[in-house]
This record gives C-alpha cells, sequence and structure tokens, in this order.
C-alpha cells in the first residue's frame, strides 16, 4: 500500500466515487471543510466548558453570599437548578464530543485511501482549520 | 501576548479554565526558544529536498505507467543506483521510506524484504471494504480468532466494543486526575494582566513537576501505553467499516466522556477556578 496521485477514489461511502478531476477537486474541498471542521469542534468544545463553569460560577458566588447572610433552609432549590443546567450543559458536551470522536475517525479513514490528494486537503484543511480556530482560545 | 495564548492552549482543552500551569520561567524560555529556531531551520532544508524528490519520481512513475512499461522502467531503473543513496541518507528524516520502497516494485530491481512485505500486505488488503457497510458474516475483528458470524456474536462484539470505548475515555480523564493530585515541587510566579474596567489584577500560575524515577510517573508511563494501545485498536475497529461497530465505538466513547468527565468538570468548577 502506497500514496497514489490518482482521479479515482471512493471514499468512506458507496456513493462517494469519484471518476474525474472536477469530482476530486470537489472531494478534496469536502474532506478541507471536514478538517476545518474537526479543528474548529476542538476550540468550541473547550470554549463551551470555559463559558459553562464561568456562567455557573456566577450564581455560585451569589449563592455564598446569601447563605452568608440567610439560614441555611434556602440552599436546596438553587443548587437543583444549577445541577440541572450543569446537567444539560454537559450532554451538549458529550454530543459534541461524540461529533468529535466521529469527524476524527472520518478524516483517518479518508486519508486511509491512500490518494495523495485527499491526504493534501486533510493536511491543508487541518492547518487552516488550526489557523483560524485557535486564536479564538485566547479570546474570552 | 503569545505566553498567555500557550497557557491557554495547554489549559482551556483540558480544563476549559484560565489558571495557568506550567508557565514557570515565562521569559527564560522565549530566550531559549528563539536561539532554537534559528537552528531548526537549516534542518528543514533536507526533508524538503526529500519530498520534493520523492513527488517528482512519483509523478514521473505514473507517467510511465501509461506509457510502455518495459522501455520506461528500464530507464528508471538505470537512475536507481544513485536514488538508494539519497533515501539511505535522509532515512532516518524521512518517514515514508517504505512507501518508497513499494514504489520501486514494479521495476522488479529491488529484492527487497521491504518491497516483497509490503506487496504481500497489498494482496491481505485487498479482501478489506473501503466503505461502510452494516452486516455480521464473516467479520474479522482485530485477531486471527475472532470471526464474527452471527448476529448474536455481533451484538456481543458491540457490547464489548463499547465498553472498551467508555474504558479508554474513563483512563484518560483518570490519568488527568492522577497527574494533578501527583503534583510535587509547586512554584509560583505572579504575572500582572489587564482586568476589566481597566483594572490590574495579579494572575498566579504555577508550574508543576514530576521526579522521573518516582511511582507516580512510573503509573503514569504504564496507563500511558496502555492508553496508546487502546486508541490503536479503536482504530483498528473502526478501520473494519462496519457500521455496527463503529456506532459501537462512537457511542462508547460519547457515554464515557458524559460519565466520567462529569466529575472533572465539577472539580474544575470548584477547585481552580480563579474567583
Amino acid at each position: 500500500m502506497h500514496f497514489i496521485f490518482s482521479n479515482e477514489v471512493v471514499l468512506l461511502f458507496d456513493f462517494w466515487s469519484v471518476h474525474s478531476p472536477a469530482g476530486m477537486a470537489l472531494s478534496v474541498l469536502v474532506v478541507l471543510f471536514l478538517a476545518v471542521l474537526y479543528e474548529s469542534i476542538k476550540v468550541g468544545k473547550a470554549k463551551l466548558l470555559y463559558w459553562a463553569v464561568v456562567s455557573m460560577s456566577i450564581p455560585a458566588s451569589q449563592l455564598t453570599e446569601e447563605t452568608d447572610q440567610d439560614s441555611s433552609g434556602s440552599d436546596s432549590p438553587p443548587v437543583s437548578t444549577t445541577r440541572l443546567r450543569w446537567l444539560f450543559c454537559h450532554f451538549g458536551q458529550s454530543v459534541i464530543h461524540v461529533l468529535q470522536v466521529v469527524i476524527g475517525y472520518f478524516m483517518m479513514l479518508a486519508v486511509m485511501s491512500y490518494n495523495t490528494w485527499i491526504f493534501f486537503g486533510v493536511i491543508l484543511g487541518s492547518a487552516v482549520g488550526y489557523y483560524l480556530a485557535y486564536p479564538l482560545l485566547s479570546m474570552v | 501576548m503569545p505566553r498567555r495564548r500557550a497557557a491557554f492552549r495547554q489549559d482551556e482543552l483540558s480544563h476549559g479554565c484560565s489558571a495557568g500551569r506550567g508557565l514557570g520561567a515565562g521569559e527564560g524560555r522565549v530566550e531559549v526558544l528563539r536561539g532554537r529556531r534559528r537552528r531548526r531551520e537549516s534542518i528543514w532544508k533536507f526533508p524538503f529536498l526529500f519530498w520534493k524528490r520523492l513527488s517528482l519520481d512519483l509523478l514521473r512513475l505514473k507517467l510511465s505507467k501509461e506509457a510502455l512499461t518495459n522501455h520506461q522502467v528500464t530507464s528508471y531503473s538505470s537512475a536507481d543506483s544513485t536514488f538508494p543513496a539519497k533515501v539511505d541518507h535522509s532515512h532516518h528524516k524521512g518517514t515514508s521510506h517504505m512507501a518508497y520502497n513499494s514504489t520501486t516494485v514494479p521495476s522488479h530491481h529491488h529484492p527487497t524484504t521491504s518491497a516483497s512485505h509490503s506487496h504481500g500486505e497489498g494482496m491481505h488488503n485487498m479482501m478489506m471494504h473501503m466503505t461502510f457497510y452494516f452486516g455480521f458474516k464473516n467479520v474479522e475483528l482485530l485477531f486471527s480468532g475472532l470471526v464474527i458470524n452471527t448476529a448474536g456474536e455481533m451484538a456481543g462484539a458491540f457490547v464489548a466494543v463499547f465498553l472498551l470505548a467508555m474504558f479508554y475515555e474513563g483512563l484518560k480523564i483518570a490519568r488527568e486526575s492522577l497527574l494533578r493530585k501527583s503534583q510535587v515541587s509547586i512554584r509560583y510566579n505572579s504575572m500582572p494582566v489587564p482586568g476589566p474596567n481597566g483594572t490590574i489584577l495579579m494572575e498566579t500560575h504555577k508550574t508543576v513537576g514530576q521526579q522521573m524515577l518516582s511511582f507516580p510517573h512510573l503509573l503514569q508511563t504504564v496507563l500511558h501505553i496502555i492508553q496508546v494501545v487502546i486508541s490503536y485498536f479503536l482504530m483498528l475497529i473502526f478501520m473494519t467499516y462496519n457500521g455496527y461497530l463503529c456506532i459501537a465505538v462512537a457511542a462508547g466513547a460519547g457515554t464515557g466522556y458524559f460519565l466520567f468527565s462529569w466529575k472533572k468538570a465539577v472539580v474544575v468548577d470548584i477547585t481552580e477556578h480563579c474567583h
């Protein structure tokens, strides 16, 4: 098995068979977009977690101020709503994680087709995705 | 600015918090990196030349296949005597040495073991599926003895792969928490950062280190090896292109992330977020 330059490839699914240069160019663009999406999902998951932690901690600080003044009886309702919000947020995070895992595996299988154009598309897409997405990580 | 970005990159991906980790000697490290970068740029010349030569030769091989083969191949094999020297020279830098050897198979002037090995591998891989399919007849799973033939066996394999993916996610989270628990020699380094409303906040970063021969580090290494092996097994399972098994991998990863990262995220919320 070795890398070949070819205009014919069958990629991932039975219906995705490419025979012409135009089809190959389109496939490379799709794979590129997939790689960009993968990198941005990685950044998006981290940003979502950070945003969730920030939004969760603001009611928590208010909660500590309240319990200093009131008695400990008013503790349970705010805690349960926070827990429920955290559950939903974490469930959303898990869905995004599954999407990231699946897209990562699809990219691995695309590279496994051993077509050099597709490989370049994956590499270029990863580079473009990293370039576009990672500066957003340090922005608040 | 780049220092802050580096801190964010390490932490946002694992903890989702802006508390820095591993930024002890900030200034010193930037100076060392600047000196190192100058030396690095000269080394990259050789792999670039290697890849350029490789791509040109692959293109030439493709053109020779389209024309009459015998005439072109003899002219190519005469140029071959110079090429192995180049390949051997940059062997420790080039990564696809094996791939290049297999492209010389049509010329039959390289009776190397690597060429015959890749030729044998090519014969075996022709039986592999290259697109997604749903089926449970004659599905080989990782090892030669594990062949799935019935629906019941496929259900069992689904559960086993699901549990394996869940275990992999749990192992990742467990390694992270073990690393955090076993930190020794914590150094604090404060630096001023602009806060909201134009105020200046003092942000404290910790550097943590581990002894090389300590038990926590050896345990981390063993767990790392197990994690690498399991990740390759999951990749090979996904590579069978069987729809049921791929769904089992994805669902197991999602469930494992949901169950194990839940606790980790709560811990991050309480202990590490700077109030």
